[in-house]
């Protein structure tokens, strides 16, 4: 009966791993809408495409590690060592999901400056050239 | 029924359904892209939109089957659900990997053609 225990881990494993992924991402993206609007300049059908865009590949990159780093070498014997395992899997799991959380939103934040930028020279060309016509 | 078989039949129809719900979804959702980088020429932006889905179908399942032929021999539950989650976790990893790339390419095509996707101009 060693390998059972194993396979309990694993189905408290993936669940919690699946809906902390879907909440970051729920969260994330809800929010990111806004950056986007800014980003393309209040073109809300170009806005939403990369909102969903980006929020695939959020979802993918991550469930895609969580059943990566899945697989338990250690023989298991009982629920103190199902305990400890998880806490250790979750837990870094979650600080590489807040990891990836920083990198999108330094990402939405560069993309906002980016368009800032470009958007004030495209004003300061239309200031020099008005007096000219 | 031994594990490997039933490990196949598991692994082949999550790894499908994923591969259809994601090619799906990059169906609706780059169309918009693809209408801008040709120049809102609707008539061939829907038939390169559909050549590409099937392009895509094509490579990815290809893939899906041909990871069977290097499956390790499963012998207990605990191996079937290891290997079920490595084997679907690389091709998650590769499919995110080319979604990655490929808005890098958008990124860089519409910025290359003077960025008619960020240009307040475009809009009116």
């Amino acid at each position: 009966m060693n390998h059972s225990y194993t396979v309990i881990a694993y189905f408290i494993y993936l669940p919690i791993a699946i809906l902390l992924t879907w909440y970051v991402a729920q969260t994330l993206f809800k929010n990111g809408l806004v950056f986007m609007r800014d980003i393309f300049f209040g073109r809300e059908d170009i806005a939403k495409a990369t909102n969903a865009l980006f929020k695939i590949g959020f979802y993918l990159l991550n469930i895609g590690f969580a059943l990566y780093i899945l697989q338990i070498y250690d023989s298991l014997n009982g629920m103190q060592s199902i305990i400890e395992v998880l806490s250790t899997k979750i837990g870094g799991f979650s600080i590489y999901l807040g990891v990836m959380l920083f990198l999108n939103l330094l990402l939405f934040f560069r993309g906002k400056k980016v368009a800032r930028q470009k958007h004030e020279e495209h004003l300061a060309l239309q200031n020099l050239a008005a007096p000219v016509k | 029924m031994n594990y490997n078989i039933t490990a196949y039949f598991i692994y082949l129809s999550m790894t499908i359904f994923i591969i259809v719900f994601v090619g799906k979804y990059f169906y609706r959702n780059g169309r918009i892209f693809i209408l801008s980088l040709l120049k809102d020429d609707a008539v061939t932006t829907d038939h390169l939109n559909n050549i590409l889905l099937v392009a895509y179908y094509l490579f990815n399942i290809g893939y899906a089957f041909v990871k069977l032929r290097f499956w390790q021999k499963i012998e207990n539950m605990d191996m079937l659900i290891s290997s079920i989650a490595n084997n679907m976790s690389v091709l998650i990893f590769i499919l995110a990997s080319t979604h990655y790339m490929n808005m890098i390419l958008i990124w860089y095509l519409s910025r290359s053609k003077k960025s008619f996707l960020t240009n307040k101009t475009f809009q009116s």
